[in-house]
């Protein structure tokens, strides 16, 4: 296995990690903020159905990924009119990623928003400040630490996602192989070696990935404690 | 009423408790005055507009903030209120000059002007540097005043600023809150559950009992009305006491009231200096004849007012009448004592009796 190839693999599943963490933050924050704040009739049932993702078989997701983003499928049609299939290529892989990852960080969005005394936004409005602003400067800044954490973990969560990502995005080398499916498919080839060799890089990714936010995390806190 | 002023109308019901609040004055310095539970903070986020839930109508100092009748509703960000809320709430996140320059884009041109007024009133600028987290109680509520100050208020709404220190450190911050006070031209709400920080800060209160207003005037007359009364008694605050020293000695002083009753205190006075006595009801004690040969350090003739039984006890309100003393409303003085005791000195309204206070039950105030 040549080592253009592993590259190749690790920065695809980077990619793919990267842009689904990025693509849910915001829905995220706003979901979670919405689901610390307010209290609204359903408010139990749209926390279930953001939590689905996570407690339903992958491959189950996988499934339903495929059937709404497939040519016939309800949202094919956007696809078409585009231009841009979106099946068995790696932004597939990116929305798996990214359904799974949605009620992580959305959980810990919102568990981090409870934690914060709402009378700090209160102050900061009263100062001067709209909501929106408030939110940014006040609220966000003393969440960061959970925030971050449910990144991390949206993250962490893509890197290994393996049965919805091999419904709609398939294992195709080069295009849609990230580091878990090129796991699996060489312990399928018999390629003992590669499989261990791919291990290794995501282990390497993984371990630079805790590095990074163990350390992010300690300044942080001694940042604002 | 002055289209000046200020009118606070707020309404809010909610399971156990109802907020039902009507007042208006003209004072640049108002108290909210009323003990825990009396709906003040309430009332005070429905001014901030914190409330969407409260019918309110808020006219401060003669700016509507708020009249649903002309479907006004200025939201909180846009109204200009230096808040200081109980509990400091200082960004944890942010340094002191952070927290500090946090509302400066409100005040415009005049942020610079506003927060070096704010630094050098409160003498906060040995913190500027320091984090949050490493401040003492006292330098955490001065660093709240600043901040609000900071920000180029309309309007200070101060919480309880001195409710959550302790008595020493309750002194040390109490000259800022003054100077805060006579330094600054713009209205200040303050609420208190404290009659001698109500009376100290306040030119006009509010008393607030049960989401109701109970009384509003000077402070000093609202405190002593009936109406206020079972408040101030569970304060021990039913008579207060206006007088300046006359007699300066090491261990007690003698002073005289402004209508010229003459009391003897147990503490070292200069001659000439103000001081404000608070004496409970249940220490001032009645007598059919003049004592003689007694420990009490005062003794006074006075005419009853009027008798109020309530709770078990007589209230006896008591005009002095000693030598030179001039019956004016406002020199009145309640009595707390038994039926019996009052069916036995046969009182009633225009009776006269003496009137005893041990120079200890004077406690100063202020």
């Amino acid at each position: 296995m040549s080592l253009d190839e592993v590259a190749s693999i690790t920065s695809l599943t980077l990619r793919v990690g990267l842009v689904a963490t990025a693509v849910i933050l915001p829905p995220c924050l706003a979901l979670g903020y919405v689901l610390a704040r307010r209290s609204f009739p359903g408010k139990s049932a749209v926390q279930a159905v953001v939590a689905l993702p996570m407690v339903l078989p992958p491959v189950a997701v996988g499934l339903g990924l495929l059937l709404l983003l497939g040519r016939r499928g309800p949202l094919g049609w956007l696809w078409s009119l585009s231009g841009v299939e979106v099946v068995f290529t790696w932004w597939a892989a990116a929305i798996a990623a990214a359904v799974v990852g949605f009620p992580l960080l959305t959980r810990a969005c919102e568990q981090s928003f409870a934690e914060i005394d709402p009378r700090f936004e209160e102050v900061g409005r009263s100062l001067g400040l709209g909501r929106m602003r408030t939110f940014f400067r006040v609220t966000l800044p003393l969440a960061r630490r959970g925030v971050f954490y449910g990144m991390l973990l949206a993250f962490t969560r893509a890197l290994g996602e393996f049965g919805a990502t091999t419904l709609v995005a398939g294992i195709i080398p080069g295009r849609t192989e990230t580091l878990a499916l090129g796991i699996y498919s060489r312990v399928q080839l018999g390629d003992d070696s590669g499989a261990l060799v791919l291990c290794a890089a995501s282990f390497a990714i993984a371990f630079a990935a805790m590095l990074v936010a163990e350390g992010w995390l300690r300044r942080s806190r001694t940042a604002v404690e | 009423m002055s289209s000046a002023g200020t009118l606070i109308e707020a309404r809010l019901r909610r399971p156990g408790f109802a907020l039902d609040v009507e007042a208006t004055w003209d004072e640049r310095v108002a108290v909210v005055f009323g003990p825990s539970g009396s709906g003040k903070t309430t009332l005070f986020r429905t001014v901030l507009g914190l409330l969407p839930a409260a019918r309110a109508r808020t006219r401060l100092a003669g700016v509507w903030l708020e009249d649903p009748e002309r479907g006004l509703r200025i939201p909180t960000e846009r109204r200009g209120l230096g808040w200081v809320p109980q509990d400091p709430t200082l960004f944890p996140h942010l340094s002191v000059e952070q927290n500090v320059r946090f509302g400066a884009a409100r005040a415009g041109e005049d942020a610079e002007r506003a927060r070096r007024l704010a630094i050098e009133v409160l003498e906060i600028g040995d913190l500027l540097g320091r984090r949050v987290d490493g401040l003492s109680g006292g330098e955490r509520q001065r660093v709240a005043m600043a901040r609000a100050l900071a920000s180029g208020p309309r309007a200070l709404l101060m919480d309880e600023p001195l409710a959550a220190l302790d008595l020493p450190l309750r002194a040390r911050v109490l000259p800022y809150l003054l100077r805060l006070r006579d330094e600054l031209e713009i209205p200040i709400l303050y609420i208190t559950h404290d009659p001698d920080e109500a009376m100290l800060v306040g030119e006009v209160a509010v008393v607030l009992d049960a989401g109701r207003v109970v009384a509003t005037g000077s402070p000093r007359e609202v405190l002593w009305s009936r109406s206020v009364l079972p408040l101030s008694e569970a304060l021990g605050l039913e008579n207060v006491i206006d007088a300046r020293a006359v007699e300066a000695g090491d261990t007690e002083s003698t002073v005289e009231t402004a209508v010229g009753l003459r009391l003897v205190v147990p503490a070292p006075l200069k001659r000439g200096e103000s001081v404000r006595l608070g004496l409970r009801a249940q220490d001032v004690l009645l007598a059919g004849e003049r004592p003689n040969r007694l420990s009490a350090r005062n003794v006074f003739e006075a005419a009853v007012v009027d008798c109020e039984k309530r709770d078990g006890s007589v209230f006896v309100r008591l005009a002095p009448l000693s030598e030179g003393a001039r019956a004016t409303p406002d020199a009145r003085l309640v009595a707390k004592i038994t039926p019996a005791a009052a069916a036995e000195l046969g009182l009633r309204p225009g009776a006269s009796v003496y009137v005893i206070v041990k120079a200890q039950a004077l406690r100063r105030l202020a």
